[in-house]
Parts: C-alpha cells; sequence; structure tokens
C-alpha cells in the first residue's frame, strides 16, 4: 500500500520541488505514465507538551487509522504502529500493545489533541525510456491546507531502478534544473506553522535568569511572574477539559507562587504579601476538589489491578458515579475560570511584583543570594528538628508537618537552582525528593482515604459499592502503610550527620563567604 | 536460491514464454526472482523491454560473475530482475571450455547471487553444447517444455540418453506439457502415452493460445496483461506444482 508520508529509504532520495513543477515538466526526455492519484485527508495530534514531536514521531490520522511515525531530520521515517479507532484521547484509548507501550511513555497523562491538518496529494510516476521500458519512478507528493487549494509543499522521491542508474542520474539533473532542491528541514515544521502553531519545550521548572548578586525583590519577582504565567497558560486547557495535567499544573504554580511569598521575607510591604498569599490560596482552593476527584479518577486503572475481581462490578459503579460527579464540578470550576476573574488577579499580581522601584522594605535590594543560603539552612535545621520527633506511631498531623517543611525546602532550592553550586545541591535536592516521594504517598494515600469516605457519605449506598468501597479503603490504608516504613529510612538518611555536614558546607560557607 | 532452468533441444516449443512467465509467477510468489536469458537470440529481454547485455570478460569465473552482476536489470515488476543476453554469449562454451571443471562452473557463478535471490530463472538456447551441460549441472530443476506431436517422443528419449550418458541428475529433469490443444485428438493420446512413459511429467498444461503469442506485440509477460487468460492461470499453477515439489524435496 501506497502511504501518504512513505519513509525514503536507502535506495531512494528525496528533493523538494518549486511549486507548480508538475511530472509532465520531465516529458521532454522520458514519457511520463502518471499512476493515479492518492488524497489523503491528514490530520496530526500532540499534546500541551508535544510529547508525540519531542519524541521524535508524528501521530496522524489517515481517515483510517491512526499512524505513528517517526521523523527524521523533519522527513517522515518508519511507520511504529496503526490502529483503528475514534474519539481518541490518553494512550489507553488505543488497544494495540506497542501503540499503548509507545504512547503512554510519550503522552503520560496527556491527553491528545488536533493540531493541524493538511491534505496530502501522492502521485507515483513511471519514467519510460524508447522501448517503453521503465527507467525511473517518482513518487511526488504535495501538501495543501485544503482540497482543491495550491500546494504549499512540493517535494518528490525518486526511486531508481537496478541497472538504470545512469538514468536516474539524469532525472536528477533534469530535476535540479527545474528548480530541485535538497530536502532540508522537511515539511513538519512549515505544516505546523501553518496550522498556527510551534512546538516548545513545556516546563514546570524554568530557569529564570538570576544571579547571587540579583536584588531580592528583582529576584522573587521574575520567578513568581514566570510562574504566574504558566499557570495562566494551562487555563485553557482546565476549561476545555483537554486531561487533569492542566489543573495539576496549574495549582502547583499557584502554591509554589504562594510559598515563595512567603519564604523570602521583607521584601514586599507586609499587607501586600498577605493579599497576594490570600489571593493565591483562594484560587488553588477553589479547584481543591475537582483535584480530589482527578486523583481518585486517576486510579481507576490501577485499582482494577490490584482489586478481586468480585469487587470489580461495585468499582465501575464507584467510578461512574465518581465521573459524573467530576464533570459537574468540572463545569463549575472552567464556568469561574472563563469569566476572568481568575485570570485578572493573576495578571494582577503578575503586574504589582513587577514594579521594581520605589520600596522601601528591608530586604528588597539585598542580595538574593545570601538570604536564599540562609533561608535553606534554616529550613534544614528545622527539618532535622522535626525529624528527631519522628518514628513509625507519628500522627498523620505530624509528618504532613514534616512534608509542609520538606516543600518548603525543595520549593527554595529549585527555584534558586540556578544560583546553587551544582554538583552537591543535585545530590542533596535528589535525597530530598526521594523523601518527598514517600512522604507525598503516605499523604496521598491518607487524604484519598478521607475524601473518599466523605464523600461517599453523602452517597446513596448499594451493596456492591459498599464492597467495594471498604475494599478500596482498606487498599488505601495499606499503601499508607507501606510509605510510613520506608519514611525513617529515607528521613535519617537525609538527616544524617554527613548530610548536615554537607549543608552546613555549602551554605554555611558561601553565605559568610559572599554576604560579608 | 533455487536454479530452475527451461530447456529443450528443440527450438519454438515455448521455453521463453515459459521462461518469462515462470519468473513473473514466482516474483508474484514474492520470491526474489532472477531471469538470466541465455539465449543470444535475447527473446526473453525483448519480452521485457531490456536492452542487449553489455561485453564483458568471460575468460574466468570472477570476471564472469562480475559482468553479470553489472548487467542486472531491473524489470517493471517488483521483486523481478533480468541479465538480459547478447550476441557475446555465443561464446559462453568458448569461455567455458577454457575453464577448469568447465562443466561446472555455471553452478559456481550463480551461487555467488544467493544473498539476492530466492529463485534464478535461466532462459536456454535449443541445443546441446558444453554450456547446456552446465545448465544442467547448474540446475536444482530442468523444465522441458514438450508439444504433444509424436516427433517429441524422440527429443524426449535423446535427451534421457544424453543424462544417463554423461550421468546427469535424471531426478532433475522435469518435462511438461505445451501448446496443449485439448481438442486435438492427437494431442491427447500423444500426452497419454507419453505420460505413462516418463511419469515424471507435471500435471499442469499449458494451453496453446493466441493471449500468449500476444507477447510479442505487448512485449510483458502475459501475467502482466491478461491476469485472468486461461494460459496465464496455466503458468501460475505451474509455478505453485513446482514450488510445492521443491519444498517436497526438501522434506
Ligand atoms: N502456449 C502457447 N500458445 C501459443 N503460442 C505460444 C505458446 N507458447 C509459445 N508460443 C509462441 O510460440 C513461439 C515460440 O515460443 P517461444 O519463443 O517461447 O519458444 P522457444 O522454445 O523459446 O523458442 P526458441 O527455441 O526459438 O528459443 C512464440 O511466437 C510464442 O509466442
Ligand atoms: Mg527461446
Amino acid at each position: 500500500m501506497l502511504r501518504v508520508l512513505s519513509q525514503a529509504d536507502k535506495n531512494s532520495a528525496v528533493w523538494v520541488l518549486p511549486p507548480g513543477l508538475i511530472p509532465r515538466s520531465l516529458g521532454t526526455t522520458w514519457k511520463v505514465v502518471e499512476q493515479p492519484k492518492t488524497v489523503t485527508f491528514c490530520t496530526f495530534y500532540d499534546t500541551f507538551e508535544w510529547g508525540v514531536w519531542f519524541s521524535g514521531h508524528l501521530l496522524y490520522n489517515d481517515g483510517t487509522e491512526y499512524i505513528l511515525q517517526t521523523l527524521t531530520s523533519g522527513w517522515p521515517g518508519t511507520v511504529e504502529c496503526t490502529e483503528q479507532g475514534d474519539n481518541i484521547r490518553f494512550w489507553y484509548d488505543f488497544s494495540g500493545k506497542l501503540m499503548r507501550q509507545r504512547l503512554r511513555e510519550y503522552l503520560g497523562l496527556r491527553g491528545l489533541e488536533a493540531v493541524a491538518t493538511a491534505v496530502f496529494t501522492t502521485q507515483c510516476c513511471d519514467l519510460r525510456n524508447e522501448s517503453g521500458k521503465i527507467v525511473c519512478r517518482i513518487e511526488w507528493s504535495c501538501i495543501a491546507d485544503e482540497p482543491g487549494r495550491d500546494p504549499y509543499f512540493t517535494s518528490c522521491k525518486i526511486l531508481p531502478l537496478r541497472g538504470y542508474e545512469d538514468q536516474t542520474s539524469h532525472v536528477v539533473y533534469r530535476l535540479v534544473e527545474l528548480g530541485a532542491t535538497p530536502p532540508g528541514t522537511g515539511p513538519f515544521s512549515l505544516l505546523l506553522q501553518r496550522a498556527g502553531c510551534t512546538p516548545r519545550v513545556y516546563t514546570l521548572k524554568p530557569s529564570f535568569g538570576i544571579s547571587f548578586e540579583t536584588p531580592a525583590r528583582e529576584a522573587v519577582g521574575r520567578i513568581i511572574a514566570t510562574i504566574l504565567t504558566i499557570a495562566e497558560s494551562n487555563i485553557a486547557g482546565i476549561t476545555a477539559d483537554l486531561d487533569t495535567e492542566f489543573l495539576h499544573d496549574y495549582r502547583i504554580c499557584l502554591r509554589k507562587a504562594r510559598s515563595l511569598l512567603g519564604l523570602v521575607k521583607n521584601i514586599y510591604p507586609l499587607g501586600e504579601t498577605e493579599q497576594f498569599r490570600n489571593q493565591l490560596g483562594e484560587l488553588t482552593r477553589a479547584t481543591n476538589y475537582l483535584r480530589d476527584l482527578d486523583v481518585c479518577a486517576l486510579t481507576y486503572h490501577e485499582h482494577l489491578v490490584n482489586l478481586p475481581e468480585p469487587l470489580h462490578k461495585g468499582l465501575s459503579l464507584i467510578f461512574s458515579r465518581l465521573l459524573t460527579e467530576r464533570k459537574r464540578e468540572q463545569r463549575s470550576v472552567s464556568t469561574n475560570l472563563r469569566n476572568k476573574s481568575a485570570s485578572n488577579t493573576i495578571q494582577g499580581i503578575i503586574a504589582e511584583i513587577s514594579i521594581v522601584s520605589g520600596h522601601v522594605e528591608s530586604a528588597a535590594f539585598q542580595q538574593i543570594g545570601p538570604l536564599v543560603f540562609r533561608g535553606i539552612l534554616r529550613r534544614y535545621r528545622k527539618i532535622k528538628t522535626i525529624a528527631q520527633t519522628i518514628n513509625i506511631e507519628s500522627t498523620d498531623e505530624k509528618l504532613h508537618q514534616l512534608r509542609i517543611e520538606c516543600k518548603k525546602l525543595r520549593y527554595l532550592m529549585e527555584f534558586f537552582n540556578e544560583i546553587l553550586p551544582s554538583d552537591k545541591s543535585q545530590l542533596l535536592q535528589r535525597q530530598l525528593r526521594r523523601l518527598q516521594g514517600v512522604l507525598g504517598d503516605c499523604n496521598d494515600s491518607s487524604v484519598q482515604q478521607a475524601f473518599l469516605l466523605g464523600w461517599w457519605h453523602k452517597q446513596q449506598a448499594d451493596t456492591d459499592s459498599t464492597l467495594t468501597m471498604g475494599g478500596l479503603i482498606a487498599l488505601l490504608h495499606q499503601r499508607q502503610q507501606e510509605a510510613r516504613l520506608r519514611i525513617n529510612k529515607m528521613l535519617s538518611e537525609f538527616t544524617d550527620n554527613k548530610t548536615a555536614a554537607t549543608f552546613k558546607h555549602i551554605f554555611k560557607l558561601q553565605a559568610e563567604a559572599t554576604g560579608k | 536460491m533455487k536454479i530452475i532452468s527451461s530447456y529443450s533441444i528443440k527450438g519454438g516449443v515455448g521455453k521463453t514464454a515459459l521462461a518469462v512467465n515462470l519468473a513473473y509467477a514466482f516474483s508474484e510468489a514474492d520470491h526474489r526472482t532472477l531471469l538470466l536469458d541465455l539465449d543470444p537470440q535475447g527473446a526473453a529481454a525483448f519480452y521485457f523491454r531490456v536492452s542487449s547485455a553489455k561485453k564483458f570478460n568471460m575468460g574466468d569465473t570472477n570476471s564472469l560473475s562480475g559482468g553479470l552482476r553489472r548487467n542486472i536489470r531491473e524489470s517493471d515488476f517488483p521483486g523481478l530482475d533480468i541479465i538480459p543476453s547478447s550476441l557475446a554469449y555465443r561464446h559462453f562454451d568458448i569461455a567455458l571450455d577454457g575453464m577448469e571443471k568447465r562443466r561446472k562452473q555455471l553452478r559456481r557463478v550463480l551461487e555467488e547471487f544467493k544473498d539476492d535471490y530466492d529463485t534464478i530463472i535461466l532462459d536456454c538456447p535449443p541445443n546441446i553444447t558444453l554450456l547446456s551441460e552446465n545448465v544442467f549441472r547448474a540446475s536444482d530443476l530442468i523444465l522441458v517444455p514438450v508439444i504433444p506431436t509424436v516427433l517429441s517422443q524422440r527429443t524426449l528419449e535423446q535427451l534421457d540418453r544424453f543424462f544417463s550418458d554423461e550421468e546427469l541428475p535424471l531426478d532433475r529433469l522435469c518435462p511438461f506439457f505445451s501448446m496443449v490443444q485439448k481438442r486435438n485428438k492427437l494431442h491427447r493420446e500423444t500426452m497419454a502415452e507419453l505420460t505413462a512413459a516418463y511419469p515424471q511429467f507435471l500435471k499442469t498444461t499449458i494451453p496453446l493460445s493466441v493471449d500468449v503469442e500476444k507477447m510479442g506485440l505487448r512485449r510483458m509477460p502475459l501475467l502482466a496483461y491478461s491476469k485472468a487468460s486461461d494460459a496465464a492461470q496455466a503458468y501460475r499453477t505451474l509455478c505453485s506444482e513446482i514450488i510445492s515439489l521443491q519444498e517436497n524435496v526438501c522434506d
């Protein structure tokens, strides 16, 4: 079968042709026999994070099936897998093993959306000599925005025949005379550009361009403005309900900004700081319930694996209710977000925070470096103190408090990663991430139990669901216990003398040396 | 890699028609196929519109295989390549004669192609020479088109005797009926007699058909322009019979 975006291999060569060049242009030297044209309307898919593109692939539907194909220097490569289907959004909406495996890796929790469409016309032509023997084949391809429109990209693939290499060279020579150029960067950047989109790297940990000496107020302002801009860029995805990551990232950004305002003190007037923190807290809270529902909904497949078969019926009952509830809540959150108040609040904060001049607060013009280093040491010591009181029997609240302190430290180190001495602080950050991972697991399980139970008490219970709910809670509880057991090891690792010495070494000395 | 030759001492019995269409049928069956035209008349290559081979040195096996390789031409049909003939092939005999083990050189030369092709088909000129002897020793199967007439019995006997005398593998000799007229009583009778005398006759027969004759005008294999004709079907069936024959031999 002829594929629209077929691959050039070691035996064929691709040339980009000037617009308007048609196969018959070669008719003076050879008899050009044109095979029927194939016209294919393709829709290309990717995620908000361009997971498919950055994995070096294309995912498109040619009207019959989804095709996952590699992209090599901008040109289509090997077709990795294909699958028919419709209403595909997430990797698990596919059923083929390889397709699921690949897309799970490229998409994660992200949903696919159509990013571009194009019409591909492909035509095979035989070039025959005076005896009527085919001496070269050419696959002519055009890309247009819509059927019937003039193509904006024309290329051809030359398929030589063994024993007729001289004729192939002759064909290439003719094409170059007619304006053909080497393959270049391929048609896809152009294709996406025409659809109004350009793949860009998306990250929650951008660099902010600050240095040790940057005035505190300027540094913090820049970080907050950047993070809040990322938060805002997620709003459209939340209201469109493309996937749950938009809300997740939106909340992270709000929380980070809020946290930073509390971490570096005395650089904004106290009232202002409090006001921003309250506003950001409120925005976050408005999405708490939806996030809780999201977290539950995301665990469906996992629970399906972990719960015994007899509880599956109840599980699907519970989840269909949860999903209904989620849909309702999603709509209400979206309505609120659409009426711009969130956007306006965020914009307002960005605007005020970016004003650099005219402040009298004590720390506003101090170098950010020493402030951050002192802050990091202080946080670490606090964690060490709490750690001494933690054991297997510690209450959830106690663990929660530890987790919050760890989070603050992690945020600090992440925000100002650019000014930390890299190797050693990377190691510390890795340790911290591991510790936070188990604390997070523990907390998630506990929060989910509480949430599910709370939600459940408001539901009309049937036997199947009740049975499953029991199982679910037990499962979550067990997971929480397992995480708990791991906490001690990570915590003592993070607070042992060696780590403490490293913290002191990096942050104390540097702070003193540069601070004075 | 299997080497199959289309051979008969007699001229005009359908050797080239067989070689050309069988090669096409094999490529249709996904065999990477090479058709080697050994007849200086160059009829087989003509049917593929391929011009005659460029001259090359035949002095030793290396230059022979190199020359053949350089003359490989991709046909218009997927999976089917051709080495056209050239008038120079009339010196094949002399060339082979000068070599050591002169009766086995062709096999050695063709072994060079075993990574590239699953099936090589040889179209042979109608005579018995040193080249034909090489063909016999090189081939896994020697297909002999036999027009069911009284005379053809003599030709078969001749060939049989030659094989016995020269201690050639008789079991590779595979006659089949060519240009058969089912309505012709004489044909039917001859076929019955010959099959009784030579049980190795293939089951498939190729009918006499104007569709085959038109190959000269169309300049392409019958299977390429008249897929559904009786004769085309017959060539295809013949191909399957040969494939299953070879599979049985392998088992
Ligand atoms: N089954 C057939 N029905 C009708 N005509 C046929 C058939 N097979 C071959 N012919 C015709 O008979 C003639 C001789 O056939 P072909 O060239 O295949 O025989 P050959 O044995 O190769 O001859 P040569 O010995 O000259 O190489 C050709 O014109 C061919 O078109
Ligand atoms: Mg012939």
